[in-house]
């Protein structure tokens, strides 16, 4: 790990302050990705600016319209609030189905956004990694991919975004605040994450020297009639092999609106407009979930070790809107 | 007095581990240490062309860099010494993630950084990285340690040819890595010719001779202290190269040197588990019968050795069988030498308790009956009787604790909600081994006994069950005695691998508290100041720590006043052989499957094992699910994945290394039939037992899938792809 400097700032403002003048910085909050990342030479940085003690208000609000999330309040903090178990049953799911209880004790909404891919070759810093290394290559499209993408990569990357949380929020249609030396702007979480293409070095639309301040998510009737669906390797403590966020709303038995985001299988948190439109004014049916996952993996691009997932992301889709819609 | 060996003794070391008192080898804060960092290969196989040093000694703290050009020529010791090359000593590379370089810097942090900034050129050559890759060059390597790697009882090819039945399959495992939880670690600390080294070591003494070898040292100008290790898991049973660079870096620098590997590198460093696959048939009557076990393995072994280290000993002795064809092969990658790693059994095991489950499945006879059916009460290697073999009582001691009977062996058939439930049983057996110990033990003036012996804590509890044995000998309550383990000038004792700890320590321990009783009672009764001056010997007993005069306990002395007329101490040894011998079980587990998602849970386990006298419940039943979790693991999870292109390990982590959670893991319902073995000469009739459990786990596993979905699966990890 390269030597680096370590600033805390006081507010936000100070925050992106720092950063606008130390080059080579980067903000930290749980540190339980970042320091792994320099230890593994899989980022460097020259200095640290602690972002954990900023004045962001009420950490999680529940307002009328809207469910605020501080940047940098706890995973487990989220996870746990009333409001957000109760009328965002996907959110806390999908806090509870990641990490462990020590790292989610510690690893702060702002980084769970921006944490990096698992990707073998990413993290060896012997490795070539279009992400790490623009233009070096990518070994995992030849070599061990069982927990890479079959949507959205190319021949460039086919990195997944681990996150469960940002899986989730996309289904919500949550926005990102963020903070940086133009001022404040916001960015619909669904267009946040950038998809690999020849860049796959750019992984979001933030820009340089932004800071991540909340992440708003609309407070809908939808939202309480979710679940998150996470299937992996071991039973906990473990990233997804494919996962699903899933709201839907059904009057007798049509579908009167549902949203789907899937994780584990893009590369980025992956939402499908045309899936979600396919089921949409329609009965919920076995035979149109089924046609609405075949619809999602369409375009997809299987690998010899994650070829499985073209199979088990449908699967997963029948049984969380199975249940959801009580077809069991 | 009750006994205190059988007793569930809570751990003596207990305390100071769960505190941080015990210190482990990397806890020694030495003045004036140095920390080491390697700088490894990032290429396969090739030639080192040239090392830019310049960038990283010229980084704040560094004090040296050494490639091969600075290090002193060293011999190639023999085996623990677990590599055929000694790396840093020329320019070439067998392996990705070889030490290339070695840094020396005031702290942790500046030497790691540092070894980021060396430049590495190389000339490389394409290596050869993936078993399948090269199966038409397997081969029959050399024996190895003195085991052949072919063995043959009868005629397999024939009765196999004429067998009423026949299963004939291929299984495989991929390689795997010990990851004990403490990394490895060595501080080396010259003092004019003598070296001491604190290392996280299985065996002190054998680390002690690969180290002096290569130095060209005496023995007794080594020393190895390792006290408490934090898992080895056969990581840290034999001699790996950072010990040696460690030591070098030190003499070079005329300081001492503290390295520790990280978890990273651990991966290529010290060894792993090579991947396997067997070729297993087997033939029998309509009945049961085992008429031919033919079973091939082929194995990963290097460039530089032919070291196959999983040897298939479950097919050649757990069942009666009159044809038996074993072939252990090998396929040169360029990988680094693997090594042993939990069981060494557990490749082959898997394979032939899946290929029985297979065959019971085929013959419609239940799977305890038909191991039943081929149960052997003598040993089929050496044609010998055991003369306590109670495998028969586990089998039904451990199936009426898990309800076996109640099993309809129908695949597919039961169900709860949308769960398949399945049922799947195996056999557990491991060998272990005895290797040549004594122990010293001194009485001093205070009446308190210290146990001395150079074996090891490698996390089962040595300390305990020794200071059980002592104290039940000597007649001493248990915080009377103090054992002393890992550390060269102590007497020679067992490296604690194949089992092997007990079988070798528990007789010299209980041989040497005999001698002292014996040397203090000699005492007491020739003192005319001792109350029992006079009794004959013979008639003086001793319970806590006071000792009576047999029929008139009015007479009575205690160890401290015996030991203080004295004036001085009494110390005596004791050795005692044994032989290598065997310990068995069976493990019964029930899983739970959502085939739709893949989505499997081992729900319960049951085991019951024959493990001669079971000296302390407690630690026994610690071993057990040890094991279980890491057949678990085996089963359902473990595999390193190498690049295939460059050789490099994908996953060097315990994020992407998965092991089990405890989520992943059910309580385990541990029974044992306590029984001494007379076959054991370690006193008490003790056996080894710390690598049986787990043997049969996972294809106690897969034998509950296919039970559960009919679904045969032959090669590990179990994941959810395979059970779509």
């Amino acid at each position: 790990m390269r030597t680096f400097g370590y600033t805390v700032a006081g507010s936000p403002a100070d925050a992106v302050r720092i950063a606008a003048s130390t080059p080579e910085s980067t903000f930290v909050a749980g540190g339980t990705d970042l320091l792994n990342l320099m230890r593994d030479g899989a980022e460097a940085h020259d200095h640290l600016i602690d972002v954990n003690h900023l004045d962001l208000g009420e950490r999680v609000d529940a307002g009328s319209r809207r469910l605020r999330v501080g940047a940098s309040a706890r995973m487990r903090q989220v996870a746990e609030h009333p409001t957000v178990r109760r009328e965002f049953p996907v959110l806390s799911e999908a806090l509870l189905a990641s990490a462990s209880p020590q790292v989610r004790n510690m690893a702060s909404i702002g980084g769970n956004l921006l944490q990096r891919t698992r990707c073998g070759y990413f993290r060896d810093s012997a490795s070539p990694c279009n992400k790490r290394a623009p233009g070096s290559g990518c070994p995992a499209i030849s070599g061990h991919n069982r927990g890479h993408a079959i949507l959205g990569g190319g021949d460039q990357c086919i990195a997944t975004h681990p996150s469960d949380l940002a899986v989730a929020l996309v289904a919500l249609d949550a926005t990102v605040h963020l903070l940086g030396p133009g001022g404040e702007r916001t960015v619909p979480v669904a267009d946040f994450y950038l998809l690999p293409g020849s860049t796959p070095d750019l992984e979001t639309a933030m820009r340089p020297g932004e800071l991540i301040t909340r992440v708003d998510v609309p407070r809908t009737a939808l939202a309480g009639r979710s679940r998150y669906l996470k299937l992996r390797d071991r039973a906990t403590f473990e990233f997804a092999v494919v996962s699903v966020a899933a709201a839907l709303r059904t009057r007798g038995r049509v579908v009167q609106d549902v949203r789907l985001a899937f994780g584990g299988v893009g590369t980025r948190p992956w939402r499908d407009a045309g899936v979600e439109a396919a089921l949409r004014g329609r009965p919920l049916t076995g035979q149109a979930i089924a046609e609405a996952g075949r619809l999602l993996v369409r375009d997809a691009e299987p690998r010899e070790g994650n070829r499985f997932k073209v199979e088990l992301v449908q699967r997963a889709l029948v049984s969380i809107l199975s249940d959801l819609g009580g077809l069991r | 007095m009750k006994s205190l060996v059988g007793q569930g003794v809570a751990r003596v070391d207990g305390r100071a581990k769960v505190t941080g008192a015990a210190r482990y080898a990397a806890d020694n804060e030495l003045t004036g240490v140095l920390h080491g960092f390697l700088v490894m290969s990032t290429i396969a196989r090739g030639e080192l062309v040239e090392i830019d040093t310049r960038a990283a000694l010229a980084h704040p703290g560094v004090v040296a860099v050494y490639t091969h050009a600075d290090m002193p020529r060293l011999t190639l010791p023999a085996f623990p010494y677990n590599r055929r090359f000694i790396p840093m000593q020329d320019t070439r590379v067998h392996h990705n993630g070889q030490p290339v370089a070695y840094v020396l810097a005031q702290t942790l942090e500046q030497a790691q950084e540092a070894a980021n900034l060396v430049k590495v050129r190389y000339r490389a050559e394409d290596p050869v990285t993936r078993l399948e890759d090269a199966l038409n060059e397997a081969f029959l390597p050399l024996p190895f340690r003195d085991r052949a790697n072919e063995s043959i009882r009868g005629d397999a090819a024939a009765a196999l040819a004429r067998a009423e039945v026949r299963i004939d399959r291929t299984y495989g495992s991929p390689m795997q890595h010990h990851n004990p939880i403490e990394p490895h670690t060595t501080t080396a600390v010259w003092d004019g010719g003598t070296l001491t080294l604190y290392e996280s070591a299985q065996g002190v003494i054998l680390t002690r001779k690969a180290v002096s070898d290569a130095f060209r040292l005496a023995p007794g100008q080594v020393r190895i202290i390792s006290p408490y290790l934090g898992g080895g898991f056969g990581a840290k049973g034999p001699t790996y190269p950072h010990t040696l660079l460690t030591a070098a870096a030190a003499q070079l620098a005329g300081r001492p040197v503290k390295l520790v590997l990280s978890r990273a590198q651990m991966y290529t460093s010290n060894g792993h588990r090579a991947e396997y696959r067997h070729h297993i048939q087997v033939g029998a009557t309509r009945q049961g019968v085992l008429t031919a076990i033919a079973d091939t393995s082929t194995a990963q072994v290097t460039r530089t050795d032919e070291n196959v280290f999983n040897s298939s000993d479950s097919t050649i002795h757990l069942y009666a069988c009159p044809n038996v064809h074993v072939r252990q092969m090998g396929v040169r990658l360029d990988l680094p030498t693997s090594s042993y790693m939990r069981s060494p059994e557990t490749t082959a095991h898997f394979g032939l308790e899946t290929a029985l489950d297979e065959l019971s499945h085929e013959l419609g006879i239940d799977p305890v009956d038909l191991r039943v059916r081929n149960h052997t009460t003598v040993d089929q290697r050496t044609g010998r009787a055991y003369g306590g073999k109670h495998l028969l009582e586990c089998y039904r001691t451990a199936a009426e604790a898990f309800g076996w009977a109640r099993r309809d062996p129908r695949p597919g058939t039961t169900r709860d909600g949308d769960e398949y439930v399945g049922w799947g049983m195996a056999t557990e057996t491991h060998t272990y081994n005895w290797n040549e110990s004594e122990a010293r033990l001194v009485i001093g003036l205070d009446g308190r006994a210290t146990l001395r012996a150079a074996t090891q804590e490698i996390g089962t509890g040595t300390y305990t069950v020794l200071s059980q044995v002592v104290a039940d000998g000597l007649g001493l309550p248990l915080d009377h005695v103090t054992t002393l383990l890992g550390d060269t000038t102590y007497p020679i004792a067992s490296v604690s691998a194949g089992s092997a700890t007990m079988p070798s320590l528990v007789g010299p321990a209980s041989n040497a508290a005999r001698s002292a009783r014996a040397a203090v009672i000699a005492l007491a009764v020739a003192d005319p100041r001792s109350p029992l001056h006079g009794v004959p010997a013979e008639d003086v007993v001793i319970e806590a720590g006071r000792l009576y005069a047999r029929g008139d306990r009015g007479r009575q002395d205690g160890y401290r006043d015996v030991m203080a007329r004295h004036g001085r101490g009494v110390e005596v040894r004791g050795g005692g052989t044994n032989s290598p011998g065997r310990s068995f079980g069976a493990v019964f587990v029930e899983v739970r499957i959502l085939p739709r998602l893949g989505r499997l849970r081992v729900t319960r386990v049951v085991t019951a094992h024959d493990l001669g006298r079971v000296l302390n419940h407690r630690t026994a039943r610690g071993q057990v699910i040890g094991g279980v979790t890491w057949g678990i693991g085996f089963a359902l999870m473990e595999h390193t994945m190498v690049d295939p292109n460059t050789a490099r390990v994908v996953n060097p982590n315990l994020s992407t290394y998965l092991v089990p959670v405890c989520a992943d893991t059910p309580s385990v319902e541990a029974l044992f039939v306590d029984r001494p073995d007379p076959d054991s000469t370690a006193a008490l009739g003790a056996r080894g037992f710390g690598e049986t459990p787990g043997t049969g786990v996972p294809a106690a596993i897969g034998n509950a899938i296919h039970h559960a979905i009919g679904r045969r699966l032959r090669e590990v990890p179990f994941t959810q792809d395979k059970l779509l």
